[in-house]
């Protein structure tokens, strides 16, 4: 008899366990946040991503969810005036991760470790390792991984791949170049030879290369790309000496590569410093550049032309960034002779994060985990719910090829594409965006120094001079030593 | 007593009011400019002494790059708009045909709300998809950059602020001139003046103190530039166009370098203040 009742109580027992562990999910169950309301912070276009999961989740649960959307350029100074005031007006907040020293590394989101025991992560195994990489600060998962972020190089393949244009290029610059162009001096020349001519018959004049060149909209990135070949070796970060960290934006490499951004400005559409992101991918695709930069976000924009008055669909070819033909080695204070490419990831990718103010932090995490989850966030970054701003970050995304055929693709076209971003985001050796405490301001001045050499103000050499000096005194005010253990730390380094 | 307690407790709430959401404010950002806060990367604020002052006048360039943009901006936006305005506002003094048609389209600009302005602006200016551009263009102007030429854009960004606060100038003016008595211009007309001397030597003098008003308030307005450079350039190209309010905006809010923008805010705050004076005294000394 009292076998029997220890027997009762023990499957009593177990039946609640299972049943309290059946509750525990990072799916979204119905009516389990009723009445409650959640706040996200987004800019545009990854509204569109939050736009397209709400009614759904919000059906569900019972939830609200509040969007506030702000552009780029306010997302750092609205978000961070919500920390500092501690006000907990948003609970989850899209942001770039770039700025994870300010925003890990001041403590202002929530580590995720203990939501995600508890209700668990759809497929975390499913995760590309950089993208787990920068969702990370000090050992813990401070956010969801959303997007994956590398510039890649797009080239109008009815231009580059023309076997009229090819010889007429050889008769004048002597050699053949490659496809996709592997170097820059290659870019460079192509770009001169693409300018200023009607080369896709359409009646209208198109030019060399686009790329983003407007202040405030991320044009650093741009001249990075270029930066990464001239002043860095693949695994070796080109930012700051890690021993001593002294500011290397003023060496030659840097300094070579803002001279052939300043000279690319010659080869590109007379609009192109107003070129932020979005006017930069609507002008490529409206077909008026042979070459671009950008993210994954082309690819996509270049499958409608209904809805986003694309005309290059299926003329795009992709390839990884373009390397250089020599390279400084600022530890030896020289040039190396010999091509040289490096894969960056730049901005490294937007994330969710929940605020530690967020008077909700279970709702946010399992709306985050609802949208994120592999077969829902193949959808926003495939193409089906259209330009959102999202590039693939899973394994799956790379693999389930009849969803992006789905979302406009030609399978061609995709799987070239997906294969460009999947060996850089797989490259061991890519350098990972600056993440120390500061980031934003490092950046800002870059930016600004940057706008005066594309505007002609200001000589290449003179501007990595002023970026240096504004270098220094952000160390500074940070802590020298403080930022070069967290630079130390961003690179893999060990501590002194 | 009981009378005086009853007179302070009515000033009261206006008292606490005004401490809390003027005094308060004012001495927080004054102790805050002797400090040195990072906010963004919740470092703790350190005494700096007068550090962040020195900074700004002998280690920060931007901040003399500004300060130069801004006087500039204001000198002649407020010339350019004052003229225009007198002149507005005497040939709708007149009788002539539309004339309150014409008053009500010349306020249209002012009622805008200046970032809506800003980004109309922007729109129309384009370079790919702008209209303004697009007429230019046809017009055999298509090698000119409105908003990249770093030597251009302020000029542009200047234009627009005439565009938008000519108005201003006028409709005070306009008030100005409709007050003044009939009488005046009858003398002058019956002692044989001309329609320039009677402009001359009636209406510019009595217009003259309204018009100190005017400059004075319309520099203080423009001093504190800001929305129209948010939305056209960014403070760009380069630092072409970058406000001081702008650039104290960027270190507070995009730096959070929040001890060195309060002393930045009280350098901007004494300038205004040294405009201020000697716009005021030279009203005194017309009226």
């Amino acid at each position: 008899m009292r076998k029997l009742l220890w027997c009762v109580v023990l499957v009593v027992l177990l039946v609640v366990a299972s049943a309290l562990a059946a509750e525990k999910t990072w799916e979204s169950q119905p009516g389990e946040f009723k009445g409650q309301t959640i706040t996200v912070l987004i800019t545009d276009p990854h509204s569109a991503v939050v736009e397209s999961w709400k009614p759904e989740w919000e059906a569900l649960t019972g939830a609200k969810v509040e969007m506030v959307v702000v552009p780029y350029a306010s997302l750092y100074d609205k978000m961070m005036t919500d920390f500092i005031t501690g006000t907990g007006a948003y609970d989850l907040i899209c942001w770039p991760s770039t700025w994870a020293g300010d925003v890990m590394g001041g403590g202002w989101v929530l580590p995720l470790e203990d939501l995600m025991e508890e209700y668990g992560y759809p497929d975390w195994d499913d995760v590309v390792p950089a993208i787990k990489l920068i969702v990370s600060w000090g050992g813990k998962v401070y956010a969801l991984p959303y997007d994956g972020d590398c510039h890649m190089l797009y080239y109008r393949k009815d231009a580059l791949e023309n076997p009229d244009y090819r010889a007429k290029f050889k008769e004048k610059y002597g050699y053949e170049y490659n496809i996709p162009p592997k170097s820059w001096e290659e870019i460079m020349d192509i770009s001169e030879f693409f300018t200023g001519w009607d080369w896709d018959n359409d009646g209208e004049t198109e030019y060399g290369i686009a790329f983003i060149a407007q202040r405030k909209t991320q044009a650093m990135w741009s001249y990075l790309d270029i930066a990464m070949q001239y002043a860095a070796q693949p695994g070796v970060a080109p930012f700051f000496d890690p021993d001593t960290m002294e500011p290397q934006v003023n060496n030659p490499g840097w300094v070579e590569a803002m001279d052939v951004i300043q000279k690319l400005t010659k080869f590109a559409p007379p609009g192109l410093l107003s070129y932020g992101y979005s006017e930069l991918r609507q002008a490529f695709v409206s077909g008026n550049s042979a070459i671009a930069l950008d993210w994954g976000d082309i690819g996509i924009l270049e499958q409608s032309p209904e809805k986003y008055g694309s005309k290059v669909k299926g003329l795009l070819g992709y390839g990884p960034l373009p390397g250089s033909m020599k390279t400084y080695d600022f530890k030896a204070k020289r040039w190396i002779e010999g091509y040289n490419q490096v894969n960056f990831l730049n901005f490294g990718g937007w994330v969710f994060s929940i605020s530690k103010f967020s008077k909700n932090p279970v709702p946010a995490y399992k709306f985050a985990t609802y949208f994120t989850a592999p077969e829902r966030s193949l959808l926003d970054v495939c193409g089906i719910h259209g330009y959102t701003g999202a590039n693939p970050w899973r394994f799956s995304h790379f693999k389930n090829i009849d969803k992006w055929v789905e979302g406009g693709w030609g399978k061609d076209s995709v799987t070239k594409y997906l294969e460009t971003i999947q060996t850089i985001l797989s490259d061991p050796k890519a350098i990972t965006d600056l993440r120390i405490p500061g980031a934003a301001e490092y950046y800002d001045y870059l930016d600004l120094y940057l706008a005066e050499v594309l505007s002609g103000t200001k000589a290449p050499k003179d501007a990595c001079d002023a970026i240096y000096a504004e270098w220094v005194k952000i160390t500074e005010t940070h802590g020298k030593e403080k930022q070069k253990a967290l630079y130390r730390e961003s690179l893999g380094l060990p501590a002194e | 007593m009981r009378k005086e307690a009853t007179k302070f407790g009515f000033l009261l709430p206006g008292l606490l009011y005004l401490m809390a959401m003027a005094v308060f404010p004012l001495i927080w950002s004054l102790t805050l400019s002797f400090h040195r806060w990072k906010a963004a990367t919740a470092a703790p604020r350190v005494f700096v002494g007068i550090e962040n002052f020195l900074n700004i006048f002998s280690r920060d360039p931007r901040f003399w790059n500004s300060l130069r943009f801004t006087v500039l901006y204001v000198a002649i936006v407020v010339s350019v708009e004052l003229s225009l305005g007198l002149l507005l506002a005497y040939i709708l003094n007149e009788r002539i045909r539309f004339r309150n048609f014409f008053r009500v389209l010349f306020l249209l600009p002012m009622a805008a709300p200046p970032i809506a302005v800003a980004f109309m602006w922007r729109m129309l200016l384009n370079p790919d998809a702008g209209i303004v551009v697009k007429i230019l263009n046809s017009m055999g102007l298509n090698m000119v950059r409105w908003l990249t030429d770093a030597r251009l854009t302020p000029f542009v960004l200047m234009a627009v602020d005439i565009w938008e606060w000519t108005p201003f100038m006028f409709l005070g003016l306009l008030a100005a001139m409709q007050s003044f008595p009939v009488s005046l211009y009858d003398a002058a007309q019956v002692d044989g003046a001309s329609r320039l001397q009677i402009f001359w030597f009636v209406t510019f003098p009595l217009l003259l103190p309204i018009m100190v008003t005017l400059v004075l308030l319309r520099a203080i307005d423009a001093f504190k530039l800001f929305e129209l450079v948010f939305g056209i350039t960014g403070g760009g190209p380069g630092t072409s166009t970058e406000s001081l309010s702008y650039y104290t905006y960027t270190v507070g809010f995009q730096y959070f370098d929040l001890g060195y923008a309060c002393a930045l805010s009280w350098v901007f705050l004494v300038i205004v203040l040294i405009m201020a004076n000697f716009l005021l005294k030279r009203l005194r000394k017309e009226v």
